[in-house]
């Protein structure tokens, strides 16, 4: 095993060769133990585990390609360097190809093999760290899949469980009471069911870019007083005001239309669902050099500072003063992030509680000439 | 108020989880067999009403605020000198999560507490679960 020490394993039927690379390397700091035959030499290694074989291909009883073969089945990540003799340098490139990682060939000096024997070694660690980002990657994603998946069966849970109970509890009088109730929870956590599904594939799909379709100029000046007025009944119904202040002859950028839909409708319908009645929400636009600002700001709840930080993660919904979390998907800032990010700007959020949160997405500015011309189907 | 009325034995159950209608489901098979149930909606607010209720079992939610926020109240109680009075009170760990706790979290200290036999998946099987909840308590 690899302790503070590396070892080397030399598997060579020559005694003075295994002599000469025992104290070589031994000299340098290397633990080495030495095998006069193949058979012996696999054993070493299964026991000693080194992290590199020096191996000769041409032995009698089992071959240098042989041990090599077999090294690989103890241990994929082990390093194999082979002793060549001069005439049989072809064998020794099948050699690499069979998995090894270099070739000495007879006659060499100590420093030529501890200088290959270092290289080995170097290559292994870089092998070997990969391989754990890789690993830490995996354990990362599969964390994360079993977090998506926990997020989405929640719902799937509560709606089992009240129709079991149901079904159990039959015409008893706990389950008559409450029948009612129970079947309208069934279908809000449904309804949620589905929406977090959407907003998921929203996610994965702007993750993977398949729904930035087109990069076209888009003027916002245009685009988002018709988009507050999509949302004016919903602004209705919750008594909320919606104003913009767009003053600039114009606010290009450049994006795909639905996204940027998808994006000021999620601010917007944030901005009017956590308001108050009599509340008002104002979009405005700015200019700034190479940037076209966009505030999304209400009049409602605000977030809590304990809770800002997280707004942005997928999944996250803060815990309003009831305790209780908001309602939700806890994806929609997260797609607004996605869509900002895809287009090369940036979003960020102020909020005080009780008095409002500010929403405020940055973009480059959309030169003009630059690209497509608006072709009028702003969403 | 459990179907039986009133009893000086009533064993009094702690149901912590931040899904309001599993809570409620469970809630309704817990009084029907004639338990008294108190609701956390949180890690925290479960601690709180652990000193309160002074439960003789607890049902604990994996997932809340956080993903392992179960583990750090199972954790609290069974190795904290501030619950030592409620150490060996038993507990129910529950999730939606279908794998062992092994293998979503294998570095996590917080996996050798739980017993296998105390950790049960959502949704939960009503007569199965009511029969763990019956050894839990030795009756």
């Amino acid at each position: 095993m690899d302790g503070e020490r590396d070892t080397v394993v030399v598997i060579d039927d020559d005694y003075a060769m295994r002599l000469s690379c025992q104290q070589t390397l031994a000299k340098v700091g290397y633990g080495v133990e030495v095998f006069e035959d193949g058979a012996r030499g696999l054993d070493g290694v299964a026991t000693l585990k080194p992290g590199l074989v020096v191996v000769d291909l041409k032995m009698p009883g089992l071959s240098g390609m042989d041990v090599i073969a077999r090294l690989h089945d103890i241990d994929p990540s082990i390093t194999i360097i082979v002793i060549t003799g001069y005439a049989t340098i072809g064998t020794a490139v099948d050699a690499m190809k069979a998995g090894a990682y270099d070739f000495l060939p007879k006659p060499f000096s100590p420093e030529e093999l501890r200088v290959i024997v270092r290289r080995g070694f170097e290559w292994r660690r870089l092998q070997l760290e990969s391989r754990r980002g890789e690993l830490d990657r995996e354990l990362m994603r599969r964390r994360f899949v079993t977090f998506v998946s926990h997020q989405l069966k929640t719902p799937l849970v509560a709606v089992h469980q009240y129709l079991d109970v149901l079904r159990r509890l039959g015409d008893a009088p706990e389950a008559a009471a409450r029948r009612a109730e129970w079947l309208d929870r069934c279908l809000v956590r449904t309804d949620e069911l589905q929406r977090l599904i959407e907003d998921w594939l929203t996610l994965a799909r702007l993750e993977g870019g398949a729904l930035v379709r087109q990069r076209v100029r888009v003027d916002l000046k245009e685009a988002l007083p018709r988009m507050l007025a999509g949302h004016e009944p919903l602004a209705a119904t919750q008594q909320v005001t919606l104003t913009h202040e767009l003053p600039a002859p114009a606010y290009p950028v450049r994006g795909d239309p639905i996204c940027l839909g998808v994006l000021f409708d999620n601010l917007i319908a944030n901005a009017i669902k956590f308001n108050r009645p009599g509340g008002c929400v104002r979009v405005k636009g700015e200019l700034a050099p190479g940037e076209v600002i966009v505030t999304v700001a209400d009049t409602g709840v605000g977030i809590p500072p304990d809770a800002l930080p997280f707004v942005f993660d997928e999944f996250y919904r803060a815990r309003q003063p009831t305790g209780r979390r908001v309602e939700g998907t806890g994806l929609g800032l997260p797609i607004c992030r996605r869509v900002a990010t895809e287009m090369g700007g940036t979003i960020e959020v102020e909020s005080a509680e009780g008095v409002g949160s500010t929403f405020r997405v940055r973009f480059p500015a959309c030169a003009d000439g630059d690209g497509a011309p608006d072709d009028g189907r702003n969403p | 108020m459990p179907a039986t009325g009133a009893r000086t034995d009533t064993k009094t159950v702690l149901v912590i989880d931040d899904d309001r209608d599993f809570t409620t489901a469970v809630t309704a098979v817990l009084e029907r067999e004639g338990y008294a149930v108190v609701v956390a909606d949180s890690g925290r607010e479960g601690l709180r009403q652990l000193r309160a209720c002074h439960p003789d079992l607890i049902l604990l939610d994996v997932m809340m605020e956080t993903t392992t926020e179960g583990y750090g109240v199972n954790e609290a109680i069974k190795y904290s000198d501030e619950y030592r009075a409620y150490q060996s009170t038993p507990i129910l760990m529950v999730s939606s999560i279908q794998e062992s706790p092994d293998d979503l979290f294998p570095r996590a200290p917080e996996t050798d507490m739980i017993r296998p036999d105390r950790y049960l998946t959502k949704p939960l099987d009503i007569p199965k679960f009511l029969e763990v909840v019956r050894k839990a308590l030795g009756r």
